[in-house]
């Protein structure tokens, strides 16, 4: 028997999830991207990112393709199969993060070219986002590296997020009577709603790496019954 | 071949299609020990076959090495693994055709509800009958009728068989294997004029008219197009709520396509002999297997 057979399904395989998991890197960029464009109310940065949301559309449609064109040749099983289902789910994952990107980026031009920012809480969600952001990439390293305990790893940082969150909305209550200060703060609330959503996706991204090594899918944490 | 096997069996059996107390083995005139515990059996039901420590030789080569296994009623059983492994080797110990072959021999235990196979006052021929057999390529006897073709186990089991008796058996048997509507117009033609995959379920509906308790099948359908194959995949998913099934296959998506429970034989290299590596659900071994050797298989990373 040749020493690995089906070489080059399985070379199909690799490239495919590193196609896949790169739609985290460009993930990672948008979201970079869009902190910037947050930080100093960039309106053109953040029309960049809204257009650049096409590449990882598109990175989302094409791996997704070629992903359901091995399912339908090559009749993938066991390890093989939770990889492809996982992979399915991930790009998921990826075009829903992407689009949280575009959410936050469209939010910027309505508080206009001189808001009357809220200093402390523009650094909170800057701090959310690099939360985040960090969260996309252990969630990328927890898959490469097929680690289930990074992955597991990703609910306690994705609980800074989420306190974070909470910090915004209690800041966007004492903000003051101010109307325009006001409408500003609802703008960074959707805002920050987006990268907590965003940061949920990597948590999930998790959970499929708990499937592809173990075999058996539950959810790190459950929105409607949790623990805590 | 069931009705070759059927042949020497000594006692007749007056209604081959009754329900009570057939497919026994205490049919058998050496059995009967176990014919008071036929009689209380109230009609058929598919039954367990218990596989303890089996070694399967030719002469001196080992062919099959320490299997154990529990195999269920009323469930699709898959053997597979690469060739050579001993999954057909296996299946044939199964109803004790493995014997057939000179020089073969066997150890271990094989019971069918209890009662051991290998018995020495168990009559071989009349394990045949109860545990049927269909072969990877169709063997109808081809210029017999399809009639004939199925009565001809019948033919050599019973002294008498009233031709309304029989009649109803061929078109029972011929409807269990989805065949019927086919061929109820060319009875009398000639079994070898049917397509490959209508001879396949002609040499079903053979094994059926006895009313075996389990059927073993070697590759039933790696002869067939995918169309006939499909045919055979349902009529192997609905003879399960009567037979307990066993499938030798090849083929991995019809294992998990057509069986409840799979198993996995393999063999460390030629010449050593085969074993049972893993079995389970095959939902299981086909999602989420227990041993990376079973992994690689399934998955085609090797064989």
């Amino acid at each position: 028997m040749p020493e690995v057979a089906r070489a080059e399904y399985l070379e199909e395989l690799a490239n495919l999830e590193a196609s896949a998991l790169g739609g985290l890197d460009l993930v990672s960029i948008a979201l970079g991207r869009t902190l910037e464009a947050v930080e100093h109310q960039d309106v053109e940065l953040a029309q960049l990112v809204v257009a650049d949301d096409d590449r990882i559309d598109g990175r989302y449609l094409e791996v997704h393709q070629a992903l359901i064109t091995l399912l339908a040749t090559q009749s993938p099983v066991a390890t093989d199969l939770r990889l492809i289902s996982s992979l399915l789910h991930v790009l998921k994952n990826i075009e829903r993060m992407g689009d949280q990107c575009v959410n936050v980026c469209k939010v910027i031009p309505i508080s206009g070219n001189e808001p009357p920012a809220d200093r402390e809480m523009v650094e909170l969600i800057l701090k959310m986002g690099r939360q985040t952001k960090a969260l996309i990439m252990q969630a990328k390293r927890a898959f490469e590296g097929r680690d289930v305990e990074m992955a597991q790893d990703l609910v306690r940082q994705d609980d800074v997020v989420d306190n974070l969150n909470r910090d915004c909305f209690r800041l966007a209550l004492e903000l003051g009577d101010d109307a325009d200060k006001r409408e500003w703060a609802m703008t960074m609330l959707l805002a920050a709603r987006a990268l907590e959503r965003t940061a949920d996706n990597a948590v999930d991204i998790g959970e499929q790496v708990a499937f592809v090594v173990t075999g058996l899918f539950r959810e790190f944490e459950d929105a409607s019954h949790p623990s805590a | 071949m069931l009705g070759a096997a059927t042949k020497k069996q000594k006692r007749s059996d007056s209604e081959p299609g009754a329900e009570t107390g057939r497919g026994e083995m205490s049919e058998s005139r050496p059995t009967p020990a176990t014919s008071t515990e036929a009689a209380a059996v109230p009609g058929r039901r598919a039954k367990t076959i218990e596989v303890r420590a089996v070694d399967l030789f030719y002469g001196d080569f080992q062919a099959v090495e320490g299997v154990t296994m529990t195999i269920e009623p009323n469930k699709v059983t898959a053997l597979i693994g690469s060739s050579g492994c001993g999954k057909t080797t296996f299946l044939r110990s199964l109803n004790r055709m493995h014997e057939l072959t000179p020089g073969a021999r066997v150890q271990g235990e094989v019971t069918l509800d209890g009662e051991d196979i290998y018995d020495g006052r168990v009559d071989p021929v009349a394990v045949r009958r109860l545990i049927g057999m269909v072969f990877q390529q169709p063997n109808p006897f081809p210029t017999m009728s399809i009639y004939d073709n199925v009565a001809a186990g019948l033919n050599l089991n019973a002294k008498k068989v009233s031709k309304t008796q029989k009649d109803g058996v061929v078109e029972r048997s011929l409807r269990g294997a989805h065949l019927w509507e086919e061929v109820k117009d060319r009875l009398d033609k000639p079994g070898g004029g049917l397509s490959g995959g209508q001879q396949q379920r002609l040499c079903i509906a053979r094994a059926i008219a006895v009313e075996p308790e389990v059927l073993l099948m070697d590759e039933p359908c790696s002869a067939l197009d995918p169309v006939a194959t499909l045919a055979v995949e349902d009529l192997i998913a609905e003879l399960k709520n009567r037979y307990t099934i066993v499938v030798v296959t090849h083929n991995m998506q019809q294992a998990a396509r057509a069986s409840d429970v799979t198993a996995f034989f393999n063999l460390d290299e030629t010449g050593k002999p085969g074993h049972l590596v893993e079995m389970g659900p095959t939902e299981e071994i086909f999602t989420n297997p227990k041993k990376k050797e079973t992994e690689d298989y399934v998955s085609g990373r090797f064989g």
